[in-house]
């Protein structure tokens, strides 16, 4: 039992920036009054069933699978799956049974530097479900439920992965980068919060790789990466520790309960395990010509792989840098327009990285709202190689920036904090200094060189930080030891 | 005014006129429908609604208006949906479901102008045409009561209720019920009139025709309904011919087949028999070629078409769950309110069917049974496809017997029907037919079929009216005669 592996597979779900819904012409908009944007056909009205396919929907689609590397359905055909339920309008879910839109693709994760492709089984479009409020805790202890169906019919994508997943962690930074990819592409926000991600794992545990599957366990109600991390880890310690006693796992739902953090085995719903799936025979097969495909394909931009393996050949950045930077199509437009302004990669990717990506988080801010312009950033920078200013004052100068979205010329020209590099004027400053402090000299002298940094500060201090810092050690350096 | 001797072109005429003329039509109607009310052939009709729509027409004409079907007064079955009347399907089940919407043909009739007086009785939402499932009871039939109508639209239009009926043909209930009535019906080739609307049964063969006394009144009326409609995803793309203005009888050459086996069914009664027959001499004494033809997959056709459409009803009817309009079960549960809510509101009839199409389509008998018959759907598309590019057309008689005694004992599950023996071929190949009213022996009425190319209902109507002009005019009982 030592060498037990872990296997899982994920199914997420993930809602369509469509303005209206799969079938009808009902708003998409989240967080609208309960059943006000309900129409005969989301709402399953007797006569007002039929469906009509939201175009933008299908390309939506196409993209996504296309961007995971799938091959595309030569034809689309849609299914019904036959349950009830009471969030359910019509007791079928149009569906991608027998076709999806996408097979056979995959996602690219960064392992510790080392590339892994996990493999995406399909993709497929279908409509999402009603939402349901219990009086109680459940539908079954409540008095009674209500239904908002607002959510009816909303388009959704499913992606099924391959049992590729070794791991709580491997299952994070393949949800990360399948995000950012489809955020690239630009088709759903992906907020695992708000529900337009939503993420189910197969879990089970094998003795050593590559022998028989065990069984599985399918975890839901995961609501942010961080919850599939720490379900997917408690799972397998689990079933790990139900193996190691002799046990058995026993295939099943399981509930993730995010504030005991553990799982727990749910009640089934009144859903027939067998769905009927059958071809929707009121939406004829519509085909997909490789004219079609190819335009769709010419709007997928850049993805992340592909866009760090170039910062890393072009810019020289390390793999980390390149990884961070690539994470959102904004980021990384932002990263190339600074380059624009002042090509220094390594200065521009350390600035982003640190600086503003910290001021940016601490105003829950994405790259686009930020004031600063690339334009700025870049003569920041160069003011910065230009030794114009010193890193130490750039940085008060970014957050006033960041702040007011004032020009950095302007505020160091305001402020006068243009670095002091003329070396009459700092070797006047250093005399003084040195003059002032006699106790440190002697230290230095007699060997004590961290009485150096002491110095240094004490010359930054009399210029309000102004002074440049290489230009002040080596003056120092000169007069002490000389 | 005299409904019965006049054809919707010259009451259009006669209206169009003198508007004046709108009072006694409306009188007419309803005393029409007061003499008839044993007969059950109505679910809704309003006095009321009927004044306000004449009323409403009267204006448009004084208006200078000029629509094609002004005045004429028209039926629809009950699962056509519609503001003004409820729509049932003939089912406890929607005994008070009010659509908050008109069906797409309903928009197009009171356009046109035509006066939309009820809504008629039928088999629960379009359950075959053997008479026991309705919740309002048997559409008797107008040439003898204790026989059933099979529907009440072909009923409305044998009584001068109504001079064109609009009703869905699923399997072959309208031309059946047609035969039955001794008037004209026509099924359009699939996706000619669109289904918006119309509450869906069996959506891969349903397809709404009209009933009506003349071929040219069957051409006006089929005119103003079919066409292509965006919001019904399996409507034709194509134009629908100018019907009306086609129509002429020609003495040209025509090519008829009839399959050889069109009297190897058990149900084939000697009246309709020798009637068929008899009509096959008068027709090839007109000029018309007959061939018998081998069609193998022809009488495979009933059953192929029974597993569909229970299938499709079974899914199709799983939103009648008494969760947000119809029937609602009182009940502890969820699940149970459905088992209440279903299991009173339906009828045995329609439980067994749905019940069936719930097995079918099971996993385990999905390909046995489901699969199957959608293969034999294709060969007896494609055999009907390369016969009917030999022949000009398909002869056979519309039902293998006369009207049946009302409450009979047709097979219950509704699989082997044999009532669907010759009607069910080109429903499940999405062909146009045509049943032209013939009379046994005994006077009572019965069917001669006639199947076309699709998308080529012209031909058909041709061929109806080359069948008309060499007889005397059709005969219709005496209203409260029985």
């Amino acid at each position: 039992m030592q060498n037990m592996e872990t296997v899982v597979g994920l199914e997420v779900h993930v809602e369509l920036f469509t303005t209206t819904k799969l079938f009808c012409g009902c708003s998409t908009a989240f967080g609208a009054e309960p059943n006000s944007q309900v129409c005969p056909t989301c709402l399953g009205l007797p006569g007002g069933t039929l469906p009509r396919l939201n175009q933008r929907a299908v390309e939506y689609t196409i993209e996504a699978a296309l961007a995971l590397n799938c091959r595309i359905a030569e034809k689309i055909t849609f299914d019904r799956k036959n349950y009830f339920y009471a969030d359910l309008p019509k007791g079928y879910q149009i569906s991608q049974f027998f076709s999806p839109m996408g097979t056979g693709g995959y996602v690219e994760i960064n392992l510790d530097g080392k590339i892994k492709k996990i493999g995406i089984h399909q993709i497929h479009l279908e409509e999402d479900t009603g939402k349901l409020f219990h009086a109680g805790d459940d539908i079954l202890t409540s008095a009674y439920s209500r239904v908002d169906f607002n959510r009816a019919g909303v388009p959704l994508i499913e992606i099924v992965t391959e049992p590729d997943i070794r791991s709580a962690e491997e299952a994070r930074l393949f949800l990360q980068r399948l995000r950012s990819i489809l955020r690239y592409i630009d088709i759903s926000d992906c907020k695992m919060e708000e529900g337009s991600m939503r993420c189910d794992a197969n879990v089970s545990i094998r003795a050593a790789e590559g022998s028989a599957l065990g069984d599985k366990t399918e975890l839901k109600n995961m609501n942010s990466f961080r919850s599939v991390y720490k379900g997917i880890e408690y799972e397998v310690e689990r079933q790990s520790g139900v193996l190691k006693e002799g046990g058995k796992v026993i295939p099943e739902t399981r509930h993730w309960d995010e504030s005991k953090g553990i799982t727990t085995a749910m009640r089934s719903k009144f859903v027939s395990a067998d769905y009927r799936c059958f071809p929707d025979p009121n939406l004829p097969p519509l085909e997909t010509p490789a004219e079609w495909v190819e335009k769709i394909k010419e709007k997928i931009p850049e993805l992340p792989s592909s866009r760090s393996r170039r910062f890393i050949d072009d810019y020289g950045l390390p793999p980390y840098d390149a990884e961070v930077l690539t994470v959102s199509r904004g980021l990384a437009d932002y990263y190339e327009s600074v380059l624009r302004y002042h090509r220094d990669p390594k200065a521009a990717s350390n600035w982003i990285m640190s600086e503003l990506l910290r001021l940016l988080n601490a105003a829950g801010l994405e790259v686009d709202e930020c004031k600063i312009q690339p334009e700025a950033l870049g003569k920041l920078l160069k003011m910065i190689g230009d030794e114009v200013i010193s890193g130490k004052i750039a940085k008060t100068v970014l957050e006033e920036m960041f702040a007011s979205g004032e020009d950095p010329e302007a505020i160091v020209e305001r402020k006068g904090l243009v670095q002091i590099s003329d070396e009459s004027a700092l070797e006047e400053i250093i005399s003084r200094v040195l003059e002032n402090n006699p106790k440190s000299v002697e230290d230095y002298n007699q060997g004590k060189k961290k009485a150096m940094g002491f110095l240094v500060g004490q010359v930054m201090k009399e210029t309000g930080g102004k002074a440049n810092p290489q230009k002040v050690n080596e003056l120092l350096k000169e007069k002490l030891d000389g | 005014m005299n409904l019965r001797d006049i054809t919707a072109a010259e009451l259009t005429a006669q209206v169009t006129n003198d508007s004046g003329l709108l009072k006694p039509v409306s009188e007419s109607l309803y005393d029409l429908h007061e003499k008839g009310r044993d007969l059950n052939v109505f679910i809704s009709f309003d006095k009321q609604h009927l004044e306000q729509e004449t009323a409403a027409l009267a204006a448009r004409l004084a208006r200078g208006e000029r629509p094609s079907l002004a005045g004429i007064p028209a039926v629809l079955a009950d699962n056509i949906c519609t503001v003004f009347y409820p729509t049932t399907c003939a089912s406890k089940m929607l005994a008070e479901y009010r659509p908050p919407f008109s069906a797409r043909l309903v928009e197009s009739l009171q356009q046109k102008g035509a006066l939309i007086t009820g809504k008629t009785n039928m088999e629960e939402f379009g359950l075959g045409c053997s008479g026991n499932s309705s919740h309002y009871g048997v559409a008797k039939n107008p040439w003898e009561a204790e026989r059933t109508a099979g529907s009440g639209a072909a009923a409305a239009v044998s009584t001068s209720s109504a001079l064109l009926a609009f009703a869905t043909d699923t399997v072959g209930e309208l031309r059946q019920s047609a035969s039955f009535c001794g008037v004209l019906a026509i099924r359009p080739s699939y996706g000619r009139i669109s289904r918006s609307g119309v509450i869906d049964y069996a959506s891969s063969m349903e397809q709404v025709g009209v009933a009506a006394r003349t071929t040219t009144d069957l051409a006006l009326a089929l005119e103003a309904a079919a066409g292509p409609d965006p919001r019904d995803p399996t409507s034709l793309k194509a134009e629908a011919p100018p019907y009306a203005s086609l129509l002429e009888s020609g003495e040209g050459k025509l090519k008829a087949a009839v399959p050889e086996s069109w009297d190897r069914t058990s149900g084939l009664e000697d009246g309709v028999k020798d009637c068929f027959q008899s009509e096959l001499e008068q027709i090839k004494a007109m000029g018309i070629e007959v061939d018998f033809v081998e069609l193998k997959h022809f009488r495979e056709a009933p059953l192929a078409a029974a597993v569909i459409s229970a299938v499709e009803a079974f899914s199709n009817l799983a939103n009648m769950d008494g969760v947000r309009f119809g029937c609602r079960g009182s009940a502890a549960s969820l699940q149970e309110m459905y088992t209440v809510s279903r299991s009173e509101a339906f009828s045995s009839k329609l439980k067994k069917f749905i019940g069936f199409g719930a097995l079918v389509s099971s996993e385990k008998y999905y390909r046995k049974h489901f699969l199957k018959s959608q293969r034999m759907r294709t060969r007896i598309k494609d055999e009907l496809a390369a016969c009917l590019e030999e022949y000009d057309l398909l002869l056979t008689p519309t039902t293998p017997f006369a009207a049946p005694l009302a409450g009979g004992s047709l097979d219950a599950f509704h699989l082997l029907d044999p009532a669907n023996f010759y009607t069910a071929a080109p429903a499940l190949a999405g062909l146009p037919a045509l049943t032209f009213p013939v009379y046994t022996d005994d006077g009572l009425p019965a069917g001669l079929q006639l199947i076309g190319e699709t998308g080529d209902e012209t031909a058909l109507l041709r061929a109806s009216l080359r069948l008309e002009k060499g007889r005397s005019p059709l005969k219709f009982p005496e209203p409260g005669s029985m």
